[in-house]
């Protein structure tokens, strides 16, 4: 990563005291039951082996032993002094102690030869106290009591809270990269120095959608994907001089400012119109190869360029942000001319049929049978491919009863050659489609209703209810059967399921996304496997990618597991 | 010096009996352990322990366990290597929900059960190696 790039550190800035370098511990060995690099320190000034001991005991604290004047400096600069414990009979040395201590939040424990001590220990309110000679086990002990006590409290407690939350702000968790604040005061000097900078708004669409459907885990890897590729594809571009690059917490865009250092030339037009090309294909691949082509083809980005001239009268903020709110109107009014693409390239695919249908191996979690397909219908056109893109167009066109009318065909179509008889078929309808008139148990053309799961995602609400389970009866009567999508993705709870009495319960990805490790989501889906089995209902655990997470769920008792780990969607051609 | 490897949990409830049990416990069990009384306390010690497990109690006045979780998980050097157990009535299917939502790993059912509590705090150590 080059230099000039100063706005994006590899590793997320580290939020702890910084390290003076005057001071270094004297203790052996690391820290063995912390975070690597850091140990909390015990300073003292008693060369008594059995403190050194109580350390080790401590889980791999570091003891720092000081002569008994020194100690209160140490106090106050050693940066991960958690406990001092003091010795001395000297009165001022003592006192010195415990001011700094107190200070910076160090708990005091006053190691006391005789009575004397002992009662000056309680006057200045020391955290805890022991009689010298004491074995490792009791300083342990005083140590721990002290350390809890010693919390910091009142307007410290509140300093630092502040100061944690303060250095939060100044760069996003997930992506590393600095916030708007921080990226404006970098680039102050140059932009008045270059009396310009070009600022380029990265428009995210759909990223919300993908923490709808995988959860918010998926999304903050996917940010971080986005990121990283975003700053290897600029070190190696015209706008490798830019200064910083920024994203929003809690907000999937970016911005980019670009302010070329004062030896180098500004990117050009040509070159930065290149560059939004590229980046949309460049992170698209990247995705793919970490995320997989279905999160890859359901992101979009739009980019949109403005230019801020440097201005002594008006404060550097308010241009900056001025310059931002313009780039995000250019790159919305690019998405509006995509958009206008895609509705055109939806009319023509419904016209000429232009949607087919990938084939989702649904197996038995014990035996790994195939048990059944699920019917994912995708666009031909490359601008369609993602289904959630399709329908999210056709929601905006009023083509939605079409589209799904067109992908309810082709599944069914392609299912007496795709299907062996002994499989299911699970299609995919959405309750808007119950009110569709050409949408009925009848319409349906298939040999055997008894084959066909029709899954319904709990996602979108049902508005009339017994409307709605009339609907559902009158399929039933055929032989249809239903399962409920995504469950578990919303607040509501099991009885909203119950309601629809499903055959099938599908778990939402969001609850399998790295199950292996949550023991919430474990709990949960156990919860929802008694309750299917109460029901005499299969669960279904969708998105299953790993062995870990096969494994989990197969050890809860799901019975049907459908994921990448197992399987990819099928291509009609077989591939 | 096996007690060393044990990974340091910090415990935070806001009721001092609460804690002295538990601390009492998990330290004679080898698990270093610090204590917070508060969410806020737990936050600022949060950097100074760094601890691998966190004990939190979702009923706390001021800042509630569902916000220091949140909290914590995003801090950004610490929040990754760091699990959250949730000390809570949560038999209620949105609270587990919003547990996930918050980023917690796992959850102890109040009033304790002690040994119920070793367990899962054993099983979570287990993760930390993995």
């Amino acid at each position: 990563m080059p230099e000039s790039l100063a706005g994006a550190p590899v590793e997320a800035p580290a939020v702890t005291p910084t390290t003076e370098s005057s001071v270094v511990s004297h203790a052996p060995g690391h820290a063995d039951g912390n975070a690597p690099g850091y140990a909390p320190v015990l300073l003292t000034d008693s060369y008594d082996p059995a403190v050194v001991e109580a350390a080790a005991q401590l889980g791999g604290w570091h003891v720092d032993v000081r002569p008994a004047r020194d100690l209160a400096a140490a106090v106050a600069r050693v940066p991960d002094a958690r406990a001092v414990i003091v010795t001395t009979d000297n009165p001022n040395a003592l006192r010195d102690v415990f001011d700094h201590a107190r200070r910076s939040g160090v708990a005091v424990v006053v190691g006391c030869v005789d009575e004397t001590m002992r009662r000056r220990a309680a006057e200045l309110r020391a955290d805890d106290w022991y009689r010298v000679p004491a074995s490792a086990d009791e300083i342990v002990a005083r140590v721990r009591t002290a350390t809890a006590r010693a919390a910091p409290t009142g307007a410290v407690l509140v300093d630092r809270i502040e100061r944690a939350e303060y250095e939060q702000m100044l760069y996003d968790a997930r992506t590393g990269l600095p916030t708007l604040p921080v990226a404006i005061e970098r680039s102050r000097a140059l932009i008045k120095e270059r009396g310009e900078v070009v600022v380029l708004y990265l428009n995210f669409v759909r990223y919300s959608k993908l923490e709808e459907i995988y959860g918010w885990e998926k999304l903050d890897a996917v940010l971080e994907t986005t990121a990283e590729a975003v700053r290897d594809l600029l070190a190696g571009t015209a706008l490798s001089a830019s200064k910083a690059l920024v994203s929003f917490t809690n907000d999937a865009d970016m911005v980019l400012f670009h302010v070329p250092a004062p030896d180098r030339a500004a990117a050009t037009d040509t070159e930065i119109n290149e560059l939004s090309q590229h980046l949309g294909t460049h992170i698209a691949r990247r995705l793919e190869a970490a995320h997989g082509d279905e999160v890859a083809a359901l992101c979009d980005i739009y980019i949109g360029v403005a230019h801020v001239y440097y201005n002594p009268k008006v404060r550097l903020e308010r241009l900056i942000y001025r310059g931002i709110r313009e780039a995000a109107l250019a790159a919305k009014s690019v998405e509006e001319r995509e958009r206008a693409h895609k509705v055109a390239d939806l009319r023509s695919s419904l016209r000429e049929r232009l949607v087919y249908v990938d084939y989702h191996p649904i197996v038995e979690a014990t035996t790994q049978r195939v048990f059944g397909y699920e019917a994912l219908a995708r666009g031909v056109m490359r601008s369609l491919r993602s289904p959630e893109v399709m329908f999210e167009v056709a929601a905006e066109a009023d083509l939605l009863w079409e589209l799904s009318r067109l992908c309810r065909a082709r599944a069914i179509e392609d299912m007496q050659t795709r299907l062996k008889p002994d499989e299911l078929l699970f299609l995919n309808v959405d309750p808007h489609d119950f009110a569709d008139p050409e949408f009925s148990e009848n319409d349906l053309s298939v040999d055997d209703p008894r084959r066909v799961v029709i899954e319904i995602t709990e996602r979108t609400a049902i508005k009339d209810y017994p409307k709605f389970r009339e609907r559902l009866r009158a399929f039933r009567a055929l032989g249809f059967r239903f399962a409920v999508d995504d469950a578990g993705s919303g607040y509501a709870g099991l009885g909203s399921i119950a309601n629809l009495e499903p055959d099938f319960i599908k778990l939402d990805m969001s609850l399998i996304n790295c199950i292996d490790t949550n023991f919430i989501k474990q709990n949960l889906v156990e919860t929802m496997v008694r309750f299917a089995n109460d029901q005499r209902a299969m669960v279904i655990a969708e998105g299953v990618e790993r062995a870990e997470e096969f494994e989990t769920v197969k050890s809860l008792g799901v019975h049907l597991v459908q994921g990448f780990f197992l399987h990819r969607p099928e291509r009609p051609d077989g591939g | 010096m096996p007690d060393a490897q044990l990974p340091s949990i910090l415990v935070v409830d806001d009721n001092y009996d609460n804690t002295e049990i538990i601390q009492r416990y998990l330290e004679a069990r080898g698990y270093p352990v610090s204590v917070a009384h508060s969410g806020d306390e737990a936050l600022s010690l949060l950097e100074q322990v760094r601890p691998s497990l966190v004990l939190l109690d979702v009923m706390m006045p001021g800042r509630d366990g569902w916000e220091v979780c949140r909290l914590m998980k995003s801090h950004p050097v610490l929040g990754r290597r760091l699990r959250v157990i949730m000390v809570t009535a949560l038999d209620e299917w949105d609270d587990r929900r919003q547990a996930l939502q918050t980023g917690a790993d796992d959850y102890v059912a109040k009033p304790f059960d002690l040994p119920k509590l070793a367990i899962t705090v054993e099983r979570n150590a287990a993760m930390l190696t993995r």
